[in-house]
Formats: C-alpha cells, structure tokens, sequence
C-alpha cells in the first residue's frame, strides 16, 4: 500500500475507531446522537481529558504520574477549605491550580533531581497526598461551599450552548496543543522522550522539562479537581482515586508510546472521548456494569494491538 | 562449506538495494566485502542468515539450495553474523554473556559456573587473548566485547563467520589479536566474509574480494589479482588521486587553553592549548581515556577541578548546556546513543542545539527551521529523499552527516570530534575531511579524536597522545609519525 | 491493514454482542405499563449493595417494571455521570443510593429540573427534593451495637473499633451511634479503619490485638471486617465477643457458628423491594412517606 495512505490511517487510527464506536452505538439506540447526550458526553469526558493531557506531557518524557487522583484530592479540598473560609470562588481555583503546580513540582523535583524512577516517585507521592487529604479533611467530604453561580457554572453551567467544562478542555487543549507542536518547550518534551542523552549532550535543560511536565499535569489535575468540586458541590476525600488509570489509558488509546517521544497530544483527546463514549454508550444502551468494565478492557487492548499491528 | 548466492535481489519499498548480486564463499578463506555505505552488502549478509527475504536469487550451501527463517537458525546451522552493534547485554558479566543461550547445568539442573569459566577459560588460552570473564560486559571494552562474541560463535562450531566493520572500534594491539583469531579460525576451515572500509586491511588480512556499488557486485576475484585503486574505483565509481586533502590552514593565535583540568577517574591533569584554525588530532590506546577528557570538557560528565579558558576568558562549564553558550561542539563517538534521536525526522535532529537562537521567543517557525535544517543537510551532502524522514532510515555515514550538520548549525568556534568518521564509507568520510578543511579556513578550531592512525597524520597539524589518563606528548606536524605516535601512546618515550 | 480492520471488526462484535446479552432489562414489555426506573446505586463490590440490587430486580419483574442499573464504583464523579446518562436515557423515575450524601446533591438538583422523581435509598442527599427516603437507621444500628456489647461484658468492657472507609457516610454515622452510647458506657481502647475490606479487617485487628492484649469486644462496623476480625482473634488465641452490621449471608452464618457474636442486620433485600413499590405507587400517583424507615434487627444465635 501507498506508504501515505498507511501513515495517514495509522494517525486517524484512534479517530476512526471513535466514530466506528459512534455508528454503533446510535444504531442501537438512537437517543446517543441526541444533541442534548452529546454535551452530557462532553462534561463527562472533560475531566479525564484535562488529566490525560497532562499525562501526556509527562509519557512524552518517558514518565509516568500515578499521582494524579491524589493531586485531584487535595487540590479540591484546600480549595473548598479556602471557599468556606470565605475566599472568592474563583480566586479559589486560581488557587487550586497554583497548589496543583506545587504538588505537581515537587514530583518533578524528585524525579528530576533526586534520580528516583517516575513509577516510584509518584507511587509515593500519591499516597502521601491522599493521606494529607485524608488528614486535612479528617475523611470527610467539605460541602456547603458557596451560592456563587459563576463558581457552579465552572462544573455544571453552560456558555454558548456547550457545557462550561467541556470549553474548558478544548481551551486547555488549543493551548497544550500549541506548546507541545509550535514551540521549542513542546519540542524539547519530545526530545527528552527520545533520547535522554542525546538531548543533554545537545544542550537541553532535561530537568526543566520534566519539571515543567509534572507541574502542568498538577496544575491540570487540579483544574479537573475544580471541575468535580463544583460539579458535585463538595470535595470529597477519596475523589480521583483510580484515575491515573483512566488518564493512562487515554493516552495510550490515542497512540502515544509508553517509552516515551512518540505521540500526540490530538490523540489523546480522542482517547478520552473513545474511553467518555464507551461509558456514556454503555450506560445508555443499559449494559451491565459488570460487562462494561469488560468491554472497556477489551477495547483498550484491541486498540493497542491495532498499533501494533500497523507499525 | 561452501555457500553460492546468485542473483540475489531485495527491495525496501520503493528502494531496489541489491540487483543480481553474486557471492561464493569457501571454506578457510577471508572473502573481503567492500563497497560504500548503503551499497547492499549488510543487506546481503542480512539475506544469508535469515534477517531479511530476498526478493529473488537462490542461496546454495555444498551445492543444496537453503533458506534460513531466523539468524537464530543460521547460527544453529553454522552461519553466524557478528554485527557492528554487538549481540551484548551488558548488565551480564561476559562468561553469562557467552553462555546466555545455552548454559551448562549441574545433574540438579542449576547453573554450573565452574564448568563454564574452565570451558571459557581454556578457550581463550587456545586463542592467546586475555578477556576479564566475570566482569560486566558494559564495563569492558568494545574490544573485548566483540572478543567475546567470537568466542560465542566458536562454541557453536561456525563454519561462516561474518564480520561487520569488525576493528572500527579495536585499538591496534586489539586488532593484530583479531587477526591472529581470523587465522586460527581460517585453520580450521571456516569461512569469513570481512566487511571493511580499511584497505590496508583487506589487503593483508583477506583472500578473494567483492566490490559492491549500488547494490551490483562489481568485481569478485582473488585479492591478488586486483590493486588498491582499483578496488577504489570499483567502490566510488572514481579515482581518489589523494585520500587526505591537503592541509592549508595556518593556524593563528591560542584561542582555548585547558590547564590541569582532572577528570573524575584515574587521571593525571590535563593540559593542552588550541590554536585558531588547527585541527588537534588526539590519538592513543583505546581505554586510555581520550573521550573521558573531551566529556569532561564539554560537562557532559563532571571534573576535579582545573580550569579552561576560551578567547582569554575563563569558563565554568557545569553542563553541555555553558559549553554550547561558550561556542564549543561536541560530535560525540557513539552517534546512535548520544549523538541521534533516531524516531526524529532530520531536521528536527539538525535544529536540536539550535532550537535556542532559532526561536528566541519559543514559538517556532516551520519555514524557518526548515530551510535552517535543508540548507545544513544540504552543504553537508546528506543523501536522502527529505529531511522529514526519520534519520533512522539514513546510512551511518549520512547520520554522521546529521550529527555534524546539527553542530555546525550553531557555528561553534571549537569543535571536537570523537572519532568522527567511524563505520562510515570512503565518499562520506572524504566529504567530512573537506569540510574540516572548510571550517578551519574559517577560524574554527577541531579537536579530532581518532583510532586511526592515517587519519590522525592525514588530518592534523599536532598531536597529542594520551597513555593511561595523562597527556604522554603533543607532536607537531613535522614529528608525528606511526612509529613517534604508538611509542608515547604505548608508555614509551 | 487488512488486520487492523479485522481486529476492529471483532470489537464490534463484542460489543453489539455484549449490549445483548449483558443488557439489564428483563421484561419486553415493560416499557407499556409502568415506564422505566433508574437506579444507580454507589458500588457493586460489597454484597449488601449487591443484595439492594437483587431486591429491586426481582420487585421490578414482578410488577413488569424495566430497570436501568448503573454503578458508580463508589466515586461520586462517576455517579454524576451516571445519573446524567439515566436522565439523557428518558427513565420516568430514579432511585439513587448515593455514594456520597453531599456529592450527590447536584444530580438530585438536576432531575428536580426534569420533574423526574428521586428516591433516595440508604443514604440521603444534603440538597434536592426527594419523594421519599429509605434507609435503615445507621446511627439507630452503631447505638444498638454498642447497647448490645453492655448488655453482654457489663459497663467499662474493653472494646476496639474497626471503622469502614475514612469519609463514607456509613463510617461517620454507625461511628457517631456507638460512640454516642460507648463513650459513656465503654472503654474504647482504640480504632482504625480497615476499609470496609476483609483482609484489612483481619490485620488491622491482629495489630490491634497485638498492641491491646485486653480487648474484650471488637465493634466492626460492617460484617466483612467482622469477619477479617474473627480470624485475627482466632490465630491470636483469643475469645473475643464481636459484634458486625449489615447482615450479609456470610454474616449471619458466622453468627449461627458461633463464631460472630451478633450482627446488626439490615435487609437489603427488603430495602431493593421497599424501593420498587415506592416507585411504583409514586408513578402512579399515590401519596408516599417522606421517610420510610426500613427496621434493622439484631442477630444472635
């Protein structure tokens, strides 16, 4: 076959298998495509999206950040500490996110310059900030935040038409996306993903970039943590427990290499909706939760060996 | 044994790399394989023992027609291939190494170690070379690995032994041990096939020789019969009046000066100067630490102390990252490792340590950087069809061409080369030398790290020669010779 | 490519496969009579939810209702999720037995916007109007626990207390009843949560033993830490009364062995049932309690 044509299906890979999913699951139940259901299917998938760009960022490195969930919990808590306390809601999230970088940091800060393997590090890191949210909250979920709207339309609004976290993600998205292919940071991500070595000797500041990795997927697990506090109104101590899974598996649906220097940030976003479509289809076409979990995970797999098959 | 390959053809894609090809190996001779890079010939040794299909031809081994599915397979069969890039894991010790795919078990089926050192032990007393057994391989020499590996392919009692570029990375004393291993192997009768680039070589060590170019077979006769500039002109398709251009820079002023510098490991202090417009070459034994001392300058690894000065100001290189401010470029030796990000296309690999004054403000520019990128690929004579490509798809002298090019694109004022024009073919290794020649008429400066010896008197106007982590002399021009370099790289005086 | 399209090809199958055969539904002509109810219910992973589920299922059948199950694996994220994907699917009515009683109050708000009734089951919601709440008493049930341990080791006893998942409902409310009586009545040595989870149960209550040779009871505030405990007791050599909550199968049977003191049985079948009737007289327009109390019992041998 026209070497074009093969690398052109191997991009649009993940892409085709959303819509296969779509025409398959609108054929079985025609309420799916309803306009209404697709902004339903776009709120839920912003959270994990906005998670798994940032995972992005740091598998593209060659790393990886078990932390995210945790860094989701803790975030939304000290913001919903610092509402009931009477801060402006959305100076709060502003806050949430800047705590998100520091937690965020700190992983960089110790894969970067304490040697220690992403894995490791972050397998610490997220306990220790699950238990410092279960600390700060003594286990239990703050509620009773606030009456502001523009706080409660950060989860649950919507503006022009389309649900507020859903512009929330195709924001971050434009934006990530631009870093990660129109700038030398995003190239340099790459580069470090590459060749570790190669890039040092070619003067690039390695550390800095991881650094910069594990603080933006803070920053963004926290703006996913605002987005869950307002959505439900509460933080909750156990929120985000699992979904580095989910981010994960987003970013390896749409294409990106584990190891590190291959992918692209547009494929994620696809994986996520791929991973929001199986949920929000299953649901509707009123599968077994049971069966859904298995459906998810044969899907993930097929996915992968498809890669793998093309390459 | 004897194998005939006739008419062999392949294609990748769209690319034809071997037409018609004809080769007849036979038993206790060395068959030299000549050709550039990117003429067919690992290609068609690929085809003999089972890495690649060909498209046509037949392989017939004492007369029977054979196909091998695997190099696994052709090496069960007596047919091995010794790559340029070793078969080694190193994290294993080289005893572990050479036993890794068949060990020898007690009656309780656990490892026997003892039995396996006294086999290998015994072993290499037969071939009269000293290899450390237990020690990790990646804490051995390229040397003694590649040693190794033949001592691997022995046991399996080969009958074809096929060597990639096998002294590439040999020291001279590692060298004549691999000879004096060829010819007890040849005693034996088994057939080598020698891939090289080096013509003294081929001359001395080999017995018939085939010439590729462009995936024909151009010559196939008895080495005897043959001279070295034909074979010359059977590879390039030209003569070469003269292999090393000449020299015309006249070095100016001392632009660099290291004094006493200590890199971390057992050296003394290092202290040497650089003119504008030389070419240092640095020669000496391999392991006496000649990269040790360009990594510590450039901060890739760091140092003791010492001080370098570049244009009378001192500099404090903690990094790669200062060097390059500095002006300084490092073309390291193992280009795959350290010098290439192989998934990367050529020209995001070319504009790499460019990115910083190619986007001041971060944003890059596609048309910009890509004509950056063409322009340097192109006055460096790289051969392929786009710079989008990925550079893994580039022959090793081409990917030499990149690493150099993504270098000179930040037009450094010093430059050093370890061991620029290694595995890579006649043509590619010429354009390198011109263009050495180019730079220094230009006021750049080249620090030249080379294991070979007719480079380092083709190319430069002193040399310096490291023995055991010191600096054992540098020569001048007029001094150097063979005999002056290998007596102070040896400890001699 | 070819294989690409094969493997694509049998993820389809599978799917289409499973939304068959895995479908919930389990009456054709439901949708005629009653409409579809929807239930979410916090996580599938504990039996007592399981045996909620059950109830439903089986008072559905029975009156020819359809159901929608989804479950929410006990993160509240996912149960907004869900419930949206039941409000989107068009049910008539949903049962929500929340994973958390704050979180859920945004969903409760949303079917209020869609006049689609709530019934919440086993634990409430902050905001939101609901037409009716079932649940067993938690507090009710941590008070009975505790009042039953006095009963049987006299005031003062020495008792340890494994609590469930630090911030679930069920830990905070069955915590605050026994604590109500066995702060005055009790010693309690100590507590640590162990998770809701068997395992966690038997190690926690080793260690706890361990460090407290002299506990007289333990209070487990669900039966599969009971459980984990009574291994724990049984490897230290000791005889310790303990005393679980909920009643699940092997609950009760522990207790018949002996090897449980007693458990604090809810009936979650009953409550699944009590669920489906509600639902079914709210459809058809009768007047409902706001709060229907589903009785918990004691369960000794």
């Amino acid at each position: 076959m026209n070497t074009n044509v093969t690398a052109f299906i191997k991009k649009m890979g993940p892409l085709i298998g959303l819509i296969l999913l779509f025409i398959i699951i609108s054929s079985l139940n025609s309420s799916f495509l309803e306009f209404s259901n697709l902004k339903n299917l776009l709120r839920q998938v912003s959270i994990n999206a906005i998670i798994a760009f940032g995972m992005t960022f740091v598998i593209l490195t060659g790393g990886i950040d078990l932390s995210v969930g945790s860094m989701l919990a803790l975030a939304s808590a000290l913001m919903a500490d610092f509402i009931v306390g009477g801060m402006d809601p959305i100076a709060a999230i502003f806050a949430a996110g800047g705590i998100g970088i520091i937690l965020g940091g700190i992983n960089g800060l110790v894969i970067a310059y304490g040697k220690v393997a992403p894995f490791i590090a972050t397998l610490a890191t997220m306990t220790i900030y699950r238990g410092a949210t279960l600390v700060f909250t003594d286990g239990n979920p703050i509620s009773g935040l606030t009456q502001s709207e523009a706080f409660h339309s950060f989860g649950q609004g919507n503006l022009l038409g389309l649900p507020v976290p859903a512009i929330t993600m195709f924001v971050s998205f434009l934006i990530l996306w631009f870093i990660l292919q129109k700038t030398s940071l995003g190239r340099r991500t790459y580069a470090v993903g590459g060749s570790e070595k190669v890039s040092f000797i070619a003067g690039i500041n390695i550390n800095r970039i991881k650094i910069f990795a594990y603080a933006l997927t803070g920053f963004l697990s926290a703006l996913a943590g605002a987005i869950i506090t307002s959505r439900l109104n509460s933080a909750q101590p156990t929120a985000g427990m699992g979904y580095e899974l989910d981010a994960i598996a987003a970013v390896v649906l749409g294409g990106t290499s584990l190891a590190g220097g291959k992918g692209h940030i547009v494929g994620t976003l696809i994986g996520a909706l791929i991973i929001g479509t199986l949920n929000n289809g299953l649901n509707i076409l009123d599968v077994s939760s049971f069966y859904q979990q298995v459906v998810k995970g044969i899907v993930i797999l097929l996915a992968v060996l498809a890669d793998r098959k093309k390459a | 044994m004897e194998i005939t390959m006739s008419g062999i053809a392949k294609a990748f894609g769209t690319n034809q790399v071997l037409r018609d090809v004809d080769i007849c190996l036979k038993a206790g001779r060395v068959h030299a394989l000549m050709g550039e890079n990117g003429a067919g010939k690992s290609t068609l040794m690929n085809i003999l023992v089972g890495i690649h299909k060909a498209d046509a031809g037949t392989i017939a081994i004492d007369g029977r027609e054979t196909t091998f599915h695997s190099a696994r397979e052709a090496e069960l069969n007596g047919v091995a291939f010794i790559h340029q890039e070793l078969n080694i894991w190193p994290n294993l010790t080289l005893l572990e190494n050479l036993y890794l795919m068949r060990p020898k078990k007690t009656r309780f089926g656990m490892i026997d170690k003892e039995a396996m050192l006294k086999e290998a032990t015994k072993m290499c007393e037969d071939m009269h070379i000293e290899l450390p057994l237990q020690k990790e391989a990646g804490e051995c020499s390229v040397g003694q690995q590649q040693m190794t590996e033949i001592l691997r392919i022995l046991m399996l009692d080969a009958k074809v032994v096929i060597m990639d570029e096998p002294t590439a990375a040999l020291t001279e004393r590692e060298t004549e041990t691999l000879f004096t291993m060829m010819k007890k192997l040849k005693e034996r009768g088994v057939a080598i096939v020698y891939i090289s680039h080096r013509m003294e070589e081929v001359f001395s060590e080999c017995d018939d020789i085939t010439v590729m170019r462009d995936g024909h077979s151009i010559i196939t006769c008895p080495i005897g019969d043959i001279s070295v500039d034909e074979v010359v002109k059977a590879m390039v398709g030209r003569s070469i009046d003269e292999f090393y251009p000449e020299r015309t820079t006249i070095p100016g002023d001392t632009v660099l000066s290291v004094e006493n510098l200590s890199p971390i490991g057992h050296f003394e202090p290092i202290s040497f100067n650089l003119r504008k417009g030389e070419i240092l070459g640095v020669s000496g034994l391999m392991g006496a630490g000649r990269t040790e001392i360009m990594r510590a300058i450039f901060g890739v690894d760091a140092h003791n102390g010492g001080t370098i000065t570049l244009h009378g100001k001192e500099l404090h290189l903690k990094k790669p990252e200062d060097a390059i401010k500095a002006g300084i470029a490092f073309i390291t030796e193992d280009r795959k490792a350290e010098g290439l990000i192989l998934d990367f296309s050529i020209a995001s690999n070319i504009t790499l340590p460019n990115l910083g004054h190619l986007c001041p403000s971060n944003i890059m520019h596609r048309e910009k950087m890509l004509s950056f990128s063409q322009d340097l690929s192109d006055r460096l004579g790289v051969k392929t069809q786009s710079v989008h490509l990925p550079v893994s798809s580039l022959s090793g002298g081409n990917q030499q061409k990149v690493v150099i090019a993504k270098w000179i694109g930040l037009s450094p004022s010093i430059i050093i080369m370890d061991e620029p024009t290694r595995g890579i073919d006649i043509g590619a290794k010429r354009d390198i030398y011109d263009l050495m020649n180019e730079l220094t008429n230009q006021g750049v400066s080249i620090i030249m790290v080379s294991s070979e010896l007719p480079e380092i008197l083709g190319m430069s106007d002193r040399v310096m020669v490291i023995h055991e982590g010191g600096v054992a002399g540098i020569l001048n021009r007029a001094d150097a010779t063979a005999e002056s370099i290998m007596t102070l790289a040896t400890g001699g005086q | 490519m070819k294989k690409l399209f094969t493997l694509l090809a049998v993820a389809l199958a599978i799917v289409v496969m499973v939304a068959g055969c895995g479908s919930n539904s389990n009456s054709g002509n439901a949708e005629k009579k009653g409409g579809t109810i929807g239930l979410s219910i916090s996580t599938l992973n504990n039996p007592f939810f399981v045996s909620i589920k059950k109830g439903v299922e089986d008072e559905a059948a029975k009156l020819g209702m359809k159901v929608k199950i989804v479950d929410a694996q006990n993160d509240p994220a996912k149960q907004a999720n869900d419930i949206s994907d039941l409000l989107e699917g068009g049910v008539s009515l949903l049962i929500v037995n929340p994973v958390d009683s704050a979180a859920i109050s945004t969903s409760v708000e949303a079917a209020n916007k869609k006049n689609i009734p709530v019934i919440t089951l086993d634990r409430s919601t902050d905001k939101g109007t609901v037409v009716a709440h079932i649940a067993s008493d938690n507090v009710k049930g941590g008070e009975m626990a505790a009042d039953l341990i006095v009963k049987k080791l006299g005031e003062k006893a020495k008792v340890a207390e494994l609590e469930g998942i630090p911030g679930a409902s069920a830990t905070r409310e069955r915590g605050e009843g026994f604590h109500k009586v066995a702060d005055q009545k009790l010693t309690v040595l100590t507590k640590q949560s162990a998770d809701f989870d068997r395992t966690k149960g038997l190690n926690v209550a080793s260690n706890m033993l361990q460090a407290n040779p002299d506990i007289q009871a333990i209070f487990a505030q669900n039966d599969e830490m009971a459980l984990g405990a009574i291994q724990a007791a049984k490897s230290a050599g000791k005889t310790i009364f303990i005393v679980g909550f909920d009643g699940t199968e092997d609950g009760q049977k522990a207790v018949q062995d002996g090897a449980l003191g007693a458990t604090i049985a809810q009936q979650p079948e009953l409550m699944g049932k009590i669920a489906v009737d509600t639902a079914s007289k709210v459809l058809k327009g009768e007047k409902v309690d706001a709060k229907i109390p589903v009785d918990l019992k004691v369960v000794t041998k």
